[in-house]
């Protein structure tokens, strides 16, 4: 992929974050990863890297949590886009974990396949829905992230 | 017996799986997609996993996320129901390579049925009258040359078709160009698969289908015929009845032995259908399904036995449970398929939330439904409501029997097939029997044109 065809990517991306009222939005493919992120108060920052992601499957869509366009702090969401069995991340996060970037916070054992849930960039994880070893179903709620 | 099934499917037929696993003292783990988060199918199952959003290609078609749920929740089966994954070979060999057992028969026999030409290759081959008809057919040039040597009318089909998608009848060379070209994108459209094939056009058959059952020791019974002609414009079915009015003896017994054969001759080890044309005195292989089928209540209504329980338990390897000469036919059963359509529109799928909903009930009377009030029918699946089944010592008071219960039975908030069967009840030439696949047709088109007047 060119970078015209990146930009395109990134800006279809953003557009559709912002349509959608989400506040973060990750395309993972095999050598390409997009993030946006998007503060309710500024106009849609976004970040684009290319990255070779070993797992192209694991994407997530996190919701806005009842949050409003005045929220200070609007949390976000992780969910569970597999079947399986969560196994937390070490070091493992807890309701107020500070993370000063992107990481892995759990994956989702599913047919022997582990599929990472990421934190998306940095924030404060105000809640943790899951125990390590917990079965969980499609679009259960993994954890919520403040920006 | 098994310890833990997992039903891969929704709505009703979930329910009724779930009922006869309760009986036979199996566990269950339901699935469901996020639309049907509030179904009764997820209340009543022991165990529960969702398995992807509304549309059915990332739920209830989810193979990884379902097989994951069976895994994770220690079933040791999975009951496909009908439609979704009942017929999908693939998803039975996987089922096997993850050590869960497919209730169903064996993947290479839902292979070659599956494939309708195959079918009937086999069929023909075991001494099963088939309709004759074409191979695929590679060009359109092939299907005017097997259109010319059959005669007019002619009938194209998918050969990976079903519930009426992919077929056109064509009468005349100048159609069949314009009906080739919409019928395989059709079936490319629907079943990823866009061969067809032409037989030929059997006029105003009547559609009857034999029950069959079998276990994994070679044993097979045949649990009589369903009339199953009352069909829309589409060919799906709207009222089901056994035993089919107005058969001979011996075109009945015919079809029994046809079908105890192809049963055989595929070693069938599950309970399964023959579907057949009937024209006068001749039969017509048409498909076999390897699925239990949704009008299968009417079966058991008329010989009091539980196919589901049956299919079951072949499955987790016993015998069946009951001979041949055990199973004799008593009275006469019918279904009203309750869906959420218009009727008057061409059945036209209704889509809302179900303000009000009361369901008859009473002797000889019997629902299987998922419907309650409050339930919101999402736009993503089949649009089944319920499904009522009358049974009555003559045919006259079953269909009585029916008239009486489709006017207890009060759906609101969506149109549905109520009042349409309810007019079928009172129909002469359905309380007459033995009518076409033409009928629902015919009398569809005067009851719109009278819901028009009426508005």
């Amino acid at each position: 992929m060119n970078w015209d065809e990146t930009l395109e990517r990134v800006r279809s991306a953003a557009e559709f974050c912002a349509s959608a009222g989400l506040t973060r939005f990750r395309i993972d493919e095999e050598n390409l990863a997009i993030e946006v992120r998007r503060s309710a108060r500024v106009p849609a920052p976004v970040a684009a890297s290319a990255a070779a992601s070993p797992n192209g499957g694991a994407a997530v869509l996190p919701s806005t949590n009842g949050s409003t366009p005045h929220d200070e702090h609007p949390a976000s969401v992780l969910k569970a886009e597999f079947v399986g069995i969560v196994r937390l991340s070490r070091p493992s996060v807890t309701p107020g974990t500070v993370l000063s970037e992107d990481r892995e916070l759990a994956y989702v054992e599913s047919l022997g396949i582990r599929n990472p849930i990421r934190s998306g960039g940095p924030g404060r994880i105000s809640a943790v829905y899951v125990s390590d070893g917990e079965p969980v179903g499609y679009g259960q709620p993994l954890f919520a992230i403040e920006a | 017996m098994f310890k833990k099934l997992l039903i891969a499917n929704r709505g009703e037929i979930a329910m009724r799986v779930n009922r006869a696993a309760h009986e036979l003292g199996v566990e269950t783990v339901a699935i469901f997609s996020e639309a049907d988060r509030t179904s009764l199918h997820v209340r009543n199952a022991d165990e529960s996993f969702c398995v992807g959003p509304g549309p059915v290609a990332r739920s209830y078609l989810n193979i990884p996320n379902i097989i994951s749920a069976a895994l994770i929740s220690g079933a040791d089966a999975i009951h496909p129901g009908y439609g979704f994954l009942a017929e999908n070979a693939r998803f039975a060999e996987i089922c096997a390579d993850h050590g869960l057992t497919f209730v169903g028969p064996a993947p290479e026999t839902i292979a070659s049925m599956g494939d309708k030409a195959t079918a009937k290759a086999i069929m023909s081959a075991a001494g099963v009258p088939t309709t004759p008809g074409t191979d695929i057919l590679a060009s359109v040039g092939d299907a005017l040359a097997a259109a010319s040597d059959l005669g007019y009318p002619v009938m194209l089909k998918a050969t990976a078709g079903g519930g009426g998608k992919g077929m056109r009848a064509v009468r005349t060379p100048e159609e069949l160009e314009h009906a080739f070209a919409t019928a395989q994108a059709e079936a490319e459209a629907n079943f990823k698969d866009g061969r067809l094939y032409m037989e030929k056009l059997i006029e105003r058959p009547r559609h009857v289908e034999v029950q069959i059952v079998g276990d994994s020791f070679g044993n097979v019974v045949h649990v009589g015929e369903r009339d199953c002609s009352v069909q829309k414009p589409s060919h799906q079915k709207l009222v089901e009845e056994a035993p089919a009015p107005g058969l001979s003896d011996a075109v009945r017994s015919k079809l029994h032995e046809v079908a105890l054969s192809a049963a055989r001759a595929v070693r069938y080890a599950s309970a399964g259908t023959l579907e057949f044309l009937v024209s006068g005195t001749d039969v017509y292989f048409m498909e076999m399904n390897t699925r239990i089928q949704v009008e299968h209540p009417v079966t058991e209504m008329l010989y009091g036995v539980d196919l589901v329980k049956e299919q079951i338990r072949v499955a987790a390897g016993e015998h069946l449970s009951f001979r041949q000469a055990a199973l004799v036919p008593r009275g006469h059963a019918i279904e009203c398929r309750i869906n959420a359509e218009e009727a008057a529109h061409n059945f036209a799928p209704a889509a809302g939330t179900l303000s009000d909903v009361a369901l008859p009930g009473g002797f000889g009377v019997r629902v299987d439904s998922h419907a309650y009030a409050g339930l919101a029918v999402p736009p993503f699946y089949d649009s089944l409501l319920a499904k009522i089944v009358t049974h009555g010592s003559t045919r006259d008071e079953a269909i009585d029997r029916m008239h009486a219960a489709l006017g207890d039975t009060r759906i609101a908030g969506v149109n549905t097939t109520v009042d349409i069967c309810r007019r079928i009840m009172r129909d002469p030439i359905f309380r007459a029997g033995g009518f076409g696949i033409d009928f629902l047709p015919a009398l569809a088109a005067t009851f719109a044109s009278a819901s028009a007047v009426a508005r």
